[in-house]
């Protein structure tokens, strides 16, 4: 069945191709073109796969290294789903590194709570805060295809892409996450 | 909060809440969600999850993102334009025709500054010194013509000798050759100059009455 609408997808990834075009051909604003259109999904896609610090970074690096591989995007998948795979492999990089760090050096809880605190004045009301923590217990697999399919849209096919699994795990995934935050909402 | 049993149409929610369903199947799914609790609660739900991920998008310096990325390849050469073009090729030609008549003109000039290998064999008939082609079988030896003899006048002292067949040249070539012509000083003559003889009388009779 076809459920995305072909149309508006396509139109996307045709924008995305010329941009594309126009940067190999020399044209450097084709690349402000293309930071501008995906660089708030990339950022959005951080934080709610968990990144606390350095957002602008990970963002920055994700397009550093699609730039520089440029030559082997081969258009099989969307513009946009290649910056989340590279996106994501960034963030698996940085959670490993993360974990060895925390590893070695004892955690202040009064640390924790501060960012924890930083982060929560953003959001003021009950009913949201619990959202957050309900998307904040799944696991990073459920979360990033949660979040991919809930605030980007993305088609089953485009998250396997992403996350590197097949559309019907994907599927499996967004579902079990799905249950898993309705449960915590019902708590 | 339970789930609807309607895989399909809650596999679709997130898609309506995008807008990226064709037109028949966001009717399907929309006249579903009027009269099922469970998809439009789960509807709601999905519409408050993306509002708070769309407000927790950190602000991202898209300059700042920018300078850190590799250069655009090199912007390919543009075609010049069109009378750029036409000069370019109307210079080009001009330095092919100095290069090639200049290169001719040196050819010449150096073949007929060196000295023929060819031996005159002595007391063979000689052209008479300063006639036209005297300089080709000359060797400055001693039993040839001194060659600065029939340098004078000749072909070595005029620059005309020539190599290749006069319809080998082309037309400024020969224009060129033409114009050298008028302008030599040294031609030889073939012709002697009128000698004027005066005889003057001793004893007072005129030369007729001798």
């Amino acid at each position: 069945m076809q459920s995305m609408n072909d149309a508006v997808r396509g139109g996307d990834d045709q924008l995305d191709s010329e941009l594309i075009a126009r940067w190999k051909s020399g044209d450097e604003r084709a690349a402000t073109a293309l930071v501008e259109r995906h660089a708030p999904a990339l950022a959005r896609f951080a934080v709610a796969s968990g990144a606390r610090t350095d957002v602008d970074e990970l963002v920055q690096d994700t397009f550093v290294r699609a730039f520089h591989s440029l030559d082997g995007f081969r258009g099989e998948s969307s513009f946009r789903t290649w910056l989340f795979t590279i996106e994501r492999r960034l963030l698996l990089d940085r959670r490993r590194a993360e974990k060895r760090r925390r590893d070695r050096t004892e955690i202040k809880e009064d640390d924790a709570a501060t960012e924890y605190d930083a982060l929560d004045a953003v959001v003021a009301d009950e009913t949201q805060q619990k959202m957050r923590d309900a998307i904040r217990q799944l696991s990073p697999t459920q979360r990033d295809v949660f979040t991919l399919r809930v605030a980007e849209g993305l088609s089953y096919k485009e998250i396997a892409e992403a996350v590197g699994t097949t559309e019907g795990a994907a599927r499996v995934h967004y579902h079990n996450a799905m249950r898993a935050v309705k449960e915590f909402l019902d708590e | 909060m339970n789930d609807c049993q309607n895989a399909v149409i809650r596999d679709q929610l997130p898609d309506l809440l995008h807008d990226r369903l064709d037109a028949s199947s966001r009717s399907a799914v929309q006249s579903h969600v009027a009269s099922c609790t469970d998809c439009r609660r789960e509807l709601e739900l999905l519409r408050g999850v993306h509002g708070i991920l769309l407000a927790r998008t950190p602000h991202v310096d898209t300059a700042w993102v920018v300078g850190a990325l590799p250069r655009a390849p090199q912007r390919a050469a543009r075609p010049l334009p069109h009378w750029r073009a036409w000069s370019d090729w109307r210079i080009a030609a001009a330095v092919a025709v100095l290069a090639v008549g200049g290169g001719s003109m040196a050819v010449l000039h150096r073949t007929s500054a060196t000295p023929s290998t060819t031996p005159v064999v002595a007391g063979a008939p000689q052209t008479p010194a300063g006639g036209i082609g005297a300089g080709r079988s000359i060797t400055p030896s001693a039993a040839a013509v001194p060659v600065s003899t029939v340098a004078t006048g000749g072909e070595s002292g005029s620059g005309l000798t020539m190599t290749g067949r006069l319809e080998d040249l082309s037309d400024d070539q020969l224009q060129a050759l033409l114009d050298q012509v008028g302008n030599l000083q040294a031609l030889p003559v073939t012709e002697p100059d009128p000698v004027a003889i005066q005889v003057e009388s001793t004893n007072g009779v005129s030369p007729e009455g001798l």
